[in-house]
Order: C-alpha cells, then sequence, then structure tokens
C-alpha cells in the first residue's frame, strides 16, 4: 500500500512540475495574488506595472522565452543564465503559476491588430525602406542596428511603430549616437558599441569600428538619440506602414533557428 | 645583567616586530604609520588618506601592476585590504577571506564558510574586509555570525552569533576595533529588520553592548513611530563606522527606515533611523544624534562614512564631523554636540529647497513615492552612496564618487511577513535620462564644490587619497584610475577587467609605496616601473 502511494505521489508531482498550461488560468484571484507577489519579487526589475526598467517590458505579450505558460512557468523558477535574470527556485509552485496569471493579465497584446500586408512589407523593408542596410533578419542585413530576427516576438506592434516613425523615442540599450571630433578636425559619427570614462568604440554607417580615447580627441560625446532615419513617417503611405508592420510583427525567429 | 636584559629586551622587541600584533596604540597612531593599513578607514577619523608621496602627479604615469591574486570567488567585491607583516589580508563574497603574500601575491592561507540556505541578503553576497587586534582577525560573515580568525593560519578562534538570520538579518560590515572592542554594525532594513550597533569582546566574542537604531516605546525617540511599526523599523548599519578617541565616542550612520520608500505605516520621524549616532565607546549609551531625513521615503540610507576632521569655520576650531548623505546634501557637523555647521546640495535636489538651521530639509510637495510613480531627485541610491570616501588633510579637500539623476519612485501596500522582502515601493528609470555620475572635491568647510570629475555612469568605487597630491578610484567598467587631487585632471588609469567597487589603498613593502585594490575576483598591486 505504502509502495503504491509513494508511485501515486511520484507520478502527481510529475505531472504537476511538467504541466504545460497554467491550472489557474482564468481565475481572478490568482492573478490578484501574484499581483503582490510580482510587486515584491519582479517590480525592482520590472517595474511596478510590469512595464519594464531594467528588466524586460512584460506587457507586450510576447515574451522572449517563448510564449507557452510553461515558458514563462520555468523562466521564473530557473532564471535566465547569463542576464539579471534570477532563479526563483525556492518559490513555491502555486506562486509561480499565480505570477504567470498576473503577467498574462497585463499583456496588451490585443489591443492593436495589424491588417498590413506580410509580403509587401517584407519587400518595403528591404528596398524602398532600405531597412535591411542596417538590421539583420537571420542571416541577412546590416549591423548597425538592433537585431530584428525575433522583433515580433520581443516587441508589441504598439512599440514596433513608435520605433518606426519615432526612433529615438526609446533606444534599445547600447545603441546611442556618439560623436567624435578628432584634433584635426574631422567628425566620426556611429553608434556606441563601447563607451566608458576614457574612450568610446563605435561603429559607422559603412559598418567600420573606431576606437578613441578621450584624451587624443578634440571632444567625444554620447547622445540619447538613434542614427535611424526619423522620416519614415513621411516615406511610407499608411498602408505600406502596415505593410511593414506586418512584416516585423511576423520577424519571430523561427526560420532563422 | 644588564646586559643580558637588554639583550633580552632587544630579542622580544624583535620578536615583537616579527609578530607586529596590532595593538590599541597602534590602531590610535595607525595615520603616522605610512607602511601599513591596519582598519577599514586606514585612521579612526575614517580619512583613508595615505601619509606616502612617492607616487606623483609626475610619476603616476610610470605606475604598473605587480601581482594579481585570482581567488576565484565570482560576485561583488567590495573588501578593505589589511597590510601588516609584511601580509595582505581580504575579504571576499560568501564568507571567504585570504592571506596573501606581500611580496609576490602567493596565498598564504584561506577561509571559507559555506552560508547557510535561507539567507535573506539585499544586494548581494557582500563583504568589506576585517578589523584586526592582537594577532586576531574580525570579520562578519553573510549569517549574522562575527568570527575571530587567527591571524597566522586563518583558523577560527571564536564565533558568535550576531542575530538571527532567518528574520533578515545579515552580516556584510567590516568590524571597527575600538580598545579591546570589536564593533560592528548589521544589515536587513529591506526585511523588516530592527537594526542595531553591536560591541563584543574581542577575546572571547561576549557581547558588550547593543544600541538598537530604532527607537522601542518608552525609550528616548521611541514616539516617533506610529503604532508598533519601530518592531520593522530598519535603521541597518551596514558600512563602519569612525571614532574619536579624545572623546571617546564611536560615530556610526544608519539606515533607512524600513519599508524603504513607503511611509505610510509608519508615521513620525522615525528616530534613529537615516541618522548619525554618536554613542560612548565603553556603554553604547547615545550621546547625540543628527537625522538628516526624518520619515524617509526615499531609502536614503545615512551610511557614507561618518568622517572626523578637525576644521577652522568662520575662524572657530571645530571638532567636524562630514558626511555626503544620499538625501544629496553635503553635511558638516560639530561633532562634540551634534549642531549641524552646514549643508549644501552637491547634486540635482527636488525634495528639498535646501536645509533649515535646525537640520530639518525644507520639504518641496509632490515629491513623495505615489501608486501611479513620482520622479524625484536624487535616485534611490543618492547622491552618494555607501562607497568610501577620502579626507586629505594635504588639500584641505574631501572626495567622494556621487551620482547624478533621478527615479520614479512608487508605494504600495503589502503585507510584512518575518524574513521576507518588505519594501511596499520600488522604483524605475526615468525614460531617456540616463543617470550619470562624478567624483568631487569638496572643501569641508564651505560645502563649495572644488572639482569633480565627470562619469558616463554612476561611480561604483571607494577613494584613495595620498601624500603625493593623488586620488585613486575605480569605475563599473573596469578602470583602476589616478586623478590629481588639488584639480581632479585624469593623470593615469589601468584596465583591471573587472568592475572596481572596493576602494584602493596604500603601503610600503622594502621601501616602495604600492597601490592596492579589488577588482572584479582578482586582488591586485601596482607600484613605479
Amino acid at each position: 500500500m505504502k509502495r503504491i502511494w509513494v508511485i501515486v505521489l511520484a507520478v502527481s508531482a510529475l505531472c504537476h512540475a511538467q504541466r504545460e498550461r497554467n491550472p489557474f488560468s482564468g481565475d481572478p484571484k490568482a492573478a490578484e495574488g501574484g499581483r503582490a507577489a510580482f510587486r515584491i519579487y519582479c517590480s525592482p526589475c520590472h517595474g511596478i506595472r510590469g512595464e519594464g526598467g531594467r528588466g524586460p517590458d512584460l506587457t507586450r505579450g510576447t515574451y522572449s522565452v517563448g510564449e507557452r505558460d510553461r515558458d514563462l512557468y520555468e523562466v521564473i523558477s530557473e532564471g535566465v543564465p547569463g542576464t539579471e535574470m534570477p532563479s526563483y527556485n525556492t518559490m513555491n509552485e502555486e506562486t509561480v503559476w499565480h505570477l504567470v496569471s498576473y503577467i498574462r493579465s497585463i499583456a496588451k497584446r490585443s489591443t492593436e491588430t495589424v491588417r498590413g500586408n506580410r509580403q509587401s512589407g517584407e519587400k518595403l523593408f528591404w528596398t524602398k525602406g532600405a531597412c535591411g542596410q542596417c538590421h539583420v533578419v537571420g542571416a541577412k542585413g546590416g549591423r548597425l542596428g538592433p537585431d530584428l530576427t525575433r522583433a515580433g516576438r520581443q516587441r508589441s506592434p504598439a512599440y514596433l511603430r513608435e520605433s518606426v516613425l519615432s526612433p529615438s523615442e526609446d533606444l534599445t540599450p547600447g545603441y546611442f549616437t556618439v560623436t567624435v571630433v578628432t584634433r584635426e578636425g574631422r567628425k566620426i559619427e556611429g553608434v556606441q558599441r563601447a563607451f566608458d570614462n576614457f574612450s568610446a568604440q563605435l561603429m559607422d554607417a559603412k559598418e567600420n569600428f573606431h576606437s578613441f580615447l578621450k584624451s587624443d580627441v578634440a571632444s567625444l560625446k554620447r547622445e540619447y538619440r538613434s542614427l535611424m532615419p526619423d522620416n519614415y513617417g513621411k516615406l511610407f503611405s499608411a498602408s505600406e506602414l502596415n505593410d511593414l508592420l506586418a512584416y516585423l510583427v511576423s520577424l519571430r525567429g523561427e526560420d532563422q533557428r | 645583567m644588564k646586559t643580558w636584559a637588554t639583550l633580552l629586551s632587544l630579542i622580544f622587541a624583535a620578536a615583537a616586530a616579527i609578530t607586529a600584533a596590532i595593538t590599541s596604540d597602534k590602531l590610535r597612531q595607525a595615520q603616522s604609520d605610512p607602511n601599513t593599513w591596519l582598519s577599514y578607514g586606514k585612521n579612526y577619523y575614517g580619512w583613508r588618506y595615505s601619509p606616502l608621496a612617492e607616487i606623483t602627479p609626475a610619476n603616476v604615469a610610470q605606475l604598473v601592476p605587480k601581482w594579481m591574486y585570482q581567488t576565484g570567488v565570482s560576485g561583488k567585491n567590495e573588501t578593505t585590504p589589511l597590510i601588516f607583516d609584511r601580509i595582505m589580508f581580504i575579504t571576499g563574497p560568501s564568507n571567504n577571506a585570504w592571506a596573501l603574500d606581500l611580496l609576490t601575491g602567493n596565498k598564504l592561507w584561506s577561509y571559507a564558510q559555506r552560508p547557510p540556505q535561507g539567507l535573506h541578503v539585499c544586494c548581494g553576497p557582500v563583504n568589506r574586509g576585517f578589523a584586526a587586534l592582537g594577532e586576531k582577525l574580525f570579520k562578519v560573515n553573510l549569517e549574522a555570525d562575527l568570527v575571530a580568525l587567527d591571524a597566522k593560519t586563518g583558523r577560527t578562534i571564536w564565533k558568535t552569533r550576531i542575530d538571527d538570520f532567518r528574520r533578515g538579518f545579515s552580516g556584510t560590515v567590516a568590524p571597527l576595533v575600538v580598545k579591546d572592542m570589536v564593533v560592528i554594525g548589521i544589515a536587513g532594513a529591506e526585511f523588516g529588520v530592527r537594526g542595531f550597533i553591536d560591541a563584543y569582546d574581542a577575546n572571547t566574542g561576549q557581547r558588550r553592548w547593543r544600541f538598537y537604531t530604532v527607537a522601542a516605546p518608552g525609550e528616548p525617540g521611541g514616539d516617533t513611530w506610529g503604532g508598533d511599526s519601530w518592531m520593522r523599523g530598519g535603521g541597518s548599519t551596514w558600512v563602519t563606522g569612525t571614532y574619536d578617541p579624545e572623546l571617546n565616542v564611536i560615530y556610526w550612520g544608519t539606515g533607512n527606515p524600513g519599508p524603504d520608500m513607503n511611509g505610510d505605516v509608519r508615521p513620525g520621524d522615525n528616530l534613529y533611523t537615516d541618522a548619525v549616532v554618536a554613542l560612548d565607546a565603553d556603554t553604547g549609551k547615545l550621546k547625540w544624534h543628527f537625522q538628516f531625513t526624518p520619515h524617509d521615503v526615499h531609502d536614503w540610507d545615512a551610511i557614507s562614512d561618518p568622517v572626523l576632521i578637525n576644521l577652522t569655520i568662520k575662524g572657530q576650531a571645530v571638532k567636524a564631523l562630514v558626511q555626503a548623505n544620499r538625501n544629496g546634501f553635503f553635511y558638516t557637523l560639530d561633532r562634540t554636540n551634534g549642531k549641524m555647521l552646514l549643508a549644501k546640495a552637491y547634486t540635482k535636489v527636488t525634495w528639498a529647497d535646501g536645509i533649515a538651521p535646525d537640520g530639518r530639509p525644507i520639504l518641496v510637495k509632490g515629491q513623495d513615492p505615489t501608486e501611479e510613480g513620482n520622479k524625484s531627485c536624487p535616485g534611490i541610491g543618492g547622491g552618494h552612496n555607501w562607497q568610501a570616501t577620502s579626507y586629505s588633510p594635504q588639500t584641505g579637500l574631501y572626495y567622494f564618487g556621487t551620482t547624478d539623476g533621478c527615479h520614479i519612485y512608487y508605494k504600495y501596500d503589502q503585507e510584512f511577513i518575518e524574513g521576507q522582502w518588505y519594501q511596499a515601493s520600488t522604483v524605475g528609470g526615468v525614460p531617456k535620462e540616463p543617470t550619470t555620475g562624478a567624483v568631487l572635491a569638496v572643501n569641508p568647510t564651505t560645502g563649495a564644490i572644488k572639482w569633480r570629475f565627470d562619469m558616463v555612469q554612476t561611480p561604483t568605487a571607494g577613494i584613495l587619497s595620498t601624500a603625493g597630491g593623488l586620488v585613486f578610484s575605480g569605475d563599473s567598467h573596469g578602470y583602476l584610475f589616478a586623478l590629481d587631487a588639488r584639480t581632479g585632471k585624469p593623470l593615469w588609469k589601468f584596465q583591471t577587467g573587472g568592475v572596481v567597487i572596493a576602494p584602493p589603498i596604500s603601503y610600503t613593502l622594502d621601501g616602495k609605496q604600492y597601490i592596492a585594490v579589488a577588482a572584479g575576483s582578482t586582488m591586485m598591486t601596482f607600484a613605479l616601473r
């Protein structure tokens, strides 16, 4: 009898631990419980409403770790190696699922639908928009701007729209503009690759690396602005913009794995 | 007979020179000994000033690494090394410590104590260094233990439980030896502990006295806490204090009230949080206090070194205490009575219009945290946070790092559960406003900024000043650098490969001046080529 109980318990534990879907899905009390835990454990990095800070914005409804409940559960309980996201493996299972419930409840994924044509958008990306000169998708594209291979998974449609129309509104960390003037009067502008108290390393529009010591140049400044052109609102019609967004939203990394 | 007596005394003197036991007198006279580094602040006044002058602005470009010791223990390295007997004694994260041969960097012994499960540490498993007396070294362990180690072997001589780590207490501070006592502070305000400062018998580990930094009902200051909020009042004491042997007074900074940025549950001034307390060294009794931020709702611990300087202000000789407070103001106090002599903002401050003559901030409305979030400056770490500061009697300047920036402060309701994170509040960055920083040189008699060395990010490291006319510090990108102490001009830098959080120190070996600093998980020393 005892052995049977052990087997039952073991199977039950296994099922519980490997549950794919949130057992509290749809339970408002679970989301409320998760909200309390979120404020204690998550808000220091993800912000009190999950809108991001030191950690990613969780309200976008897309998650770089995966879309399944199980993916969210695992990232909370196991952390993300190589990042600042720690493991909460001492947190009990119910609390972790409550956190998943809360994170789901703050997602704004359905607030905007993209009506454009993905294929047309892809063409615009590589031709009229020349986006590919600076952004890589999979194995193709430029290296100056952020990698967009998984842009649709990492960013909401609204955020992507804002990034296209007002690229300096919210800079991807590490993509500040650095301008150096040499003692000979030569001006070099590029995207920050590294920047410290004594030096700067940048990539210019032709993808050349430059490195300067502050003590060797006439001036060296870093600005909170993007080198990306800010005229896409004029360049594209409303319909073209929707097409481009449809393409960006479709970039989920699957094809490039 | 006299010859034998002379010979014997010579032998004893030679033996003493070899063992060089640290005495109370040596600690009192530490500033006059350029060769050693015997305590957290070098001297009791917390100056962190080396009288060595071999390395100067003219030759600092010739400074090169001499040895590096890789501890193999990752994490934030905040140790101030102690130097005596041709040995360097350092602590590391997660209850580790080492004794290193000063000539080669070779390990002589190591100490490790695995931290228990269930620890509650707010900001990483850090440790800020040893204290020494006789042939003993003293350190706190994360689980709120105080241990005495044999300086020759690293063996534990005694161990004392300071308090219960399960309730949120933890040990990170470098102890301060005063007479025959080891004085320590405690961490844990983010877990709703009631903070204190303790003194222990250096020989036995028995506690001599305890001063609670949160006043209970019936005690002076007990009426500054609403309800039973004092029981979770915080006021941790996680950075080493200073000591005036003439006045026999210990000065110690206290941390934020708990919960940090939500004052709703703790109406009142919340004494003695965010204050400096002056304690009778023998009894631990409070002589006076000065509270920098009454009823703090921005997490502005007053734990920056309370540095003791004898100044002349408006023609009057003053035994002063200075602090670059996290709330954005630099203060000079009279350390005999706690009276404020001056307070001046050293970074952007939006929460107060200044400090009134009685020491109370002139509050600006609308700066408190809200559920929706409210921007206020400085940000949560200050201003100047905890990193070690330095005073140079040569330049008359006080050196510290500052963060220039703001935060959005939020508060929310949270039930207190013993041993669990209890902030009921949080902060977020201000969009499009990246924080920057600087090393500042401030005149302590006026609060005026003499120079600033601008930095592209929050300063992370402590500071050393030297009679050579130099200021040494480091940064989060891994640079150790030297500035001209009079002008702030950068003169030398070295990429250590690891974030510099610890303060540099200086000492001699065989008559040559060295600079040493912990960076990343490596201890390294430098001397002229």
